[in-house]
């Protein structure tokens, strides 16, 4: 396995293991919300936000130059207004969305990146945390043989400080919607309408663990990359036995991963299967979706969890390939909490059928896998896109007060996967393929014309309508090994150097002797005294001296590849952030040039053996650099009176619509005139 | 059989008919209050009430003795040994009845299963439809066509599948109203009906296949397959349809009975019948 390969299925793998064990102590019985129906007061003003994540102001610029995107010229030649929006630091959509929700930077909210570290640590794994959600397990049980029997209900808990702004304007008596906003997986306590969004797990507890047929031998690593399972079958007269996994167990002291069987008939000579799963019969031509199917786990006797999952028959013969995607929590019946009230899910699933419920469902893990190509992806992302659409007319079509906020995924998913195919010097660039797909980010940005287009065809003379991203994006062409970097300029030291590039998750990090390391997608940290297990280094000037001395070698590097700075700016947490909560605070925060990320490796505690790597995969786009390169957009049918809004004064803009005063932990202002 | 079946179908269809377009709440009640009238009336005629109600006066009598004599073990002993025969007398006397109860009561259940048991296509939902055939038929090498009346539109090749001798195939309802599958295999043909849309109480007839006396009992919606063909049965995979109780699903079978027996016991005073 190469490097480059088992770098990004650890990141995966963390992502995996961490929500594995929300949803696993979940299913022993999350906290539920009350169903109530929220009792309303009627505002005068109304607001619409469309959430399009990482929808750039650099791209918009110029394709509306072109003339493209009625709707947004439209708008603009109306009275609307379009500004760059300021990201976040550091510009990921956990942290973005979080200073969003709550009006605050990561010094109020806590939510620094998506991987946080544990500096107490005492073993390699626990060291990285997920930085959203935590799982309590039930406080009391009691074993019979070889049953655990909950005597309470286990919790998921959101890790997010401070009040969202639907919490806020509750208060206040105005009601809300907010569909699928990122950073709110499980929902926080509220009486307003909220269905979880982004971080929101699958049903095994996972980023999303698709599961791949074949009788043909994959070369890639699929379970330990976290997004996906290669099982290996044989056809045997035409029929394939296989199981499909499911969630861990809880209830057993094993802990046993939960199986269903399932039977795939091939015809002889036709290019269809049918598959038999718990009794549901059902036919697929090759390279074809199945639409939603429903499978329940059974835990015991009287304890079953359910899940739903699309199927695609990718090929029949000569090799067979069957893939299915993560199994999402069941809308009608929700194994963890994923909206409020709980009735919420439910009712959408009543008039819809089953739909997407994990956070980000289009599969890139698939795409980056190669079990699923370039079209197949964008066919699933289509549904997803299309479902979306169809749920946005929905809420628009019973929205007559109050606050409604609808996110999008699609244009974030897209533009990681498919920037390589509009950058002719992207490592992972492909001629080919870019005269088939180059249009593709263009393409997501018009689908987003035309969501528009339904808000403001909804919208009334008291309607503000804002369209808002959480960052920009940008080429990801070349991976910085932080961890590597601090190894070469003496501040980490390794206990067995010659296993270098073996090393994960630190296990072969000399604490002793280490002054810093680098964990997480922008995070340097100090191996502090007293704060780390193992610190080394004294708080007061020692650090702080360190941490200038560290930015500024940061800031200085050069990618002898291409002459350019691959850090524009090394942030010094203490001095950016406000707010209380900087226990989990980096202590240097990095902000990339374009073109330039961590690497696939280094998050996690990796050692790789060059500082500076070109990025081959299709995960070409992304968003981890300096937040004044990387702004987001903002459009609205009101004039916004400040030249650059950041994303926390547009919560107070939201409150300020409805009279209602900001509290005194939000750092924004109002924007609009 | 096929005329037992018509006459049943046509009871329960005149019964269910002025239902059609409401809750499917009101035509279950209604077959249920119907039905277990019926019953009460056949349960008097052909039950020895003298022997139940004596059954049960004894059941009561050594209930009572066990009350009054709980601190003696051998009264205690004989009194459950009294019970017991009383129970086994109450039994036998129930016996004839339910034989003769047995086969219309199945007959009926039968004929509900096409009214609640699966719900008709919605236009544009997809299902399969599945041919059984003979041990002996081999449906690689046997020719099979299908083709579908107005409104239906097969959308995916067949799937053969000697193990199971089954071909299946998807097909699309794209508009409401009755619709016909015909199955050539060699020069014969073979006619099944697809129900697609229609009231939320709709007569939806799954299977039609040919074989066993006890197979047209069971699946009486309609005509049985010709005798000497490869093709044992007809197979629509309707979606499965149940009763709503404040958002819980009921099984169509749980409601009738829980009704069924609710009305019985409510009418067996004005009846007079001891059950």
């Amino acid at each position: 396995m190469s490097n480059q390969k088992r770098a990004s299925l650890s990141r995966r793998e963390f992502m995996k293991a961490g929500i594995a064990a929300s949803a696993a102590l979940g299913l022993g019985g999350a906290a539920r919300f009350t169903p109530k129906v929220y009792g309303r007061a009627r505002a005068a003003k109304k607001m619409i936000i469309l959430g399009m994540d990482g929808m750039d102001h650099g791209l918009m610029t110029g394709w509306l130059a072109e003339g493209r995107f009625p709707t947004f010229r439209k708008l603009l030649r109306e009275g609307g207004d379009f500004r760059p929006l300021r990201t976040s630091l550091p510009p990921q959509s956990p942290v973005a969305w979080s200073n969003f929700i709550t009006g605050m930077d990561p010094g109020g909210h806590a939510i620094f990146d998506f991987i946080h570290r544990n500096p107490k640590a005492t073993d390699p794994v626990s060291f990285f945390t997920f930085s959203a959600a935590e799982s309590l397990g039930a406080k009391k049980t009691i074993r019979i043989g070889k049953t655990i029997i909950p005597l309470s209900g286990g919790e998921v808990r959101n890790l997010r400080k401070g009040k969202a702004f639907w919490q806020v304007l509750e208060e206040a008596g105005v009601p809300a919607t907010v569909f699928k906003i990122p950073s709110n997986y499980p929902p926080v306590p509220s009486r307003q309408r909220t269905l979880s969004g982004m971080n929101t797990p699958d049903l095994k507890g996972s980023y999303g663990i698709f599961n791949y047929y074949t009788n043909e031998t994959m070369a890639v690593i699929q379970e330990a990359g976290g997004g996906g399972r290669v099982h290996d079958i044989f056809v045997v007269g035409n029929r394939v036995e296989a199981v499909l996994p499911g969630p861990t167990n809880s209830f057993r002291t094993d802990a046993p991963e939960t199986m269903v069987p399932f039977q795939v008939f091939l015809d002889p000579a036709n290019a269809a299967a049918k598959i038999v799963l718990q009794g549901q019969e059902f036919i697929l031509k090759e390279k074809e979706w199945s639409g939603w199917k429903r499978v329940h786990f059974n835990l015991i006797p009287t304890q079953s969890v359910s899940g739903i999952c699309l199927f695609y028959l990718k090929e029949v013969r000569p090799k067979f390939k069957l893939y299915i995607s993560p199994v999402h929590i069941d809308p009608a019946r929700p194994a963890l909490p994923i909206s409020t009230p709980e009735s919420y899910a439910k009712e959408l699933e009543r008039h819809f059928g089953p739909f997407f419920t994990k956070g980000l469902p289009a599969d890139t893990s698939a795409l980056v896998n190669g079990v699923l190509d370039e079209e197949e992806f964008l066919e699933l992302d289509d549904m997803v896109l299309e479902e979306s659409m169809a749920m946005l007319e929905y809420e628009l079509a019973r929205f007559d007060e109050g606050l409604l906020f609808y996110y999008f995924s699609s244009t974030d998913q897209r533009q990681h996967m498919f920037w390589r195919l509009t950058d002719p010097t992207h490592p992972a660039y492909d001629a080919k393929l870019a005269a088939r797909y180059g249009g593709v980010i263009a393409g997501i940005y018009g689908e987003m014309d035309k969501a528009l287009d339904m808000a403001l065809r909804k919208a009334d003379k008291d309607t503000v309508v804002i369209v808002m991203s959480d960052h920009g994006f940008n080429a990801f062409r070349r991976g910085f090994n932080l961890n590597t970097w601090l190894l070469q300029a003496g501040y980490h030291r390794l206990s067995k150097p010659w296993k270098q590039a073996e090393s994960a998750f630190f296990d072969n990090t000399d604490w002793s002797k280490t002054r810093a390391y680098g964990a997480g997608l922008n995070g340097l940290y100090i191996n502090e005294r007293g704060r780390e297990r193992d610190g080394l280094v004294a708080a007061g000037a020692d650090k702080d001296n360190l941490v200038r001395e560290i930015a500024q070698k940061l800031e200085a590097l050069t990618d002898p590849k291409t002459g350019e700075r691959a850090i524009l700016k090394a942030f010094v947490a203490k001095d950016v952030y406000r707010g209380p909560n900087l226990e989990m605070a980096p202590d240097i925060v990095l902000g990339f040039n374009r073109g330039y990320r961590i690497s696939w490796q280094s998050p996690l505690g990796g050692f790789p053996k060059e500082v500076l790597e070109d990025n081959t995969q299709k995960w070409s786009g992304d968003h981890m650099s300096s937040p004044e390169v990387l702004p987001g957009i903002v459009i609205a049918n009101r004039k916004i009176a400040a030249e650059a809004p950041a994303l926390y004064d547009l919560t107070v803009t939201a409150l300020n619509i409805f009279g209602v005063e900001k509290p005194k932990e939000m750092i924004g202002e109002n924007v609009l005139e | 059989m096929g005329i037992v079946n018509l006459v049943f179908g046509w009871v329960v269809d005149i019964i269910l008919l002025p239902f059609q377009g409401a809750s499917p709440w009101f035509g279950m009640a209604a077959v249920s209050l119907l039905t277990s009238l019926l019953m009460l009336e056949v349960y008097k005629l052909t039950s020895n009430q003298a022997a139940i109600r004596r059954a049960k006066d004894r059941i009561k009598a050594h209930l009572l003795e066990l009350r009054l004599f709980k601190d003696s073990m051998r009264v205690t002993l004989r009194a459950q040994a009294a019970i017991l025969k009383a129970n086994l007398s109450y039994l036998a006397a129930n016996l004839k009845p339910l034989l003769v109860m047995i086969v219309p009561l199945v007959l009926i259940l039968a004929q509900l299963s096409l009214w609640f048991d699966r719900a008709p296509l919605g236009p544009g939902e997809e299902t399969l439809v599945k041919v059984g055939l003979e041990e002996k038929a081999d449906p690689v090498s046997l020719p099979m066509e299908l083709e579908t009346s107005p409104g239906l539109e097969i959308t995916s090749p067949a799937v053969r599948i000697p193990d199971e001798h089954e071909v299946a195939w998807r097909f699309k309802a794209t508009a409401a109203g009755p619709g016909r599958l015909t199955l050539r295999v060699g020069g014969l043909i073979l006619v099944k009906s697809v129900a697609v849309g229609g009231k939320p109480l709709t007569k939806v007839s799954s299977l039609a296949s040919r074989g066993s006396l006890w197979k047209q009992a069971l699946y009486p919606g309609e005509r049985a397959l010709p005798a000497g063909t490869p093709v044992r049965s007809i197979e629509i995979l309707y979606p499965a349809k149940s009763l709503s109780v404040f958002g819980h699903r009921v099984h169509w079978l749980v409601a009738y009975l829980i009704l069924s027996i609710a009305f019985g016991f409510a009418f067996k005073g004005v009846f007079k019948v001891e059950i």
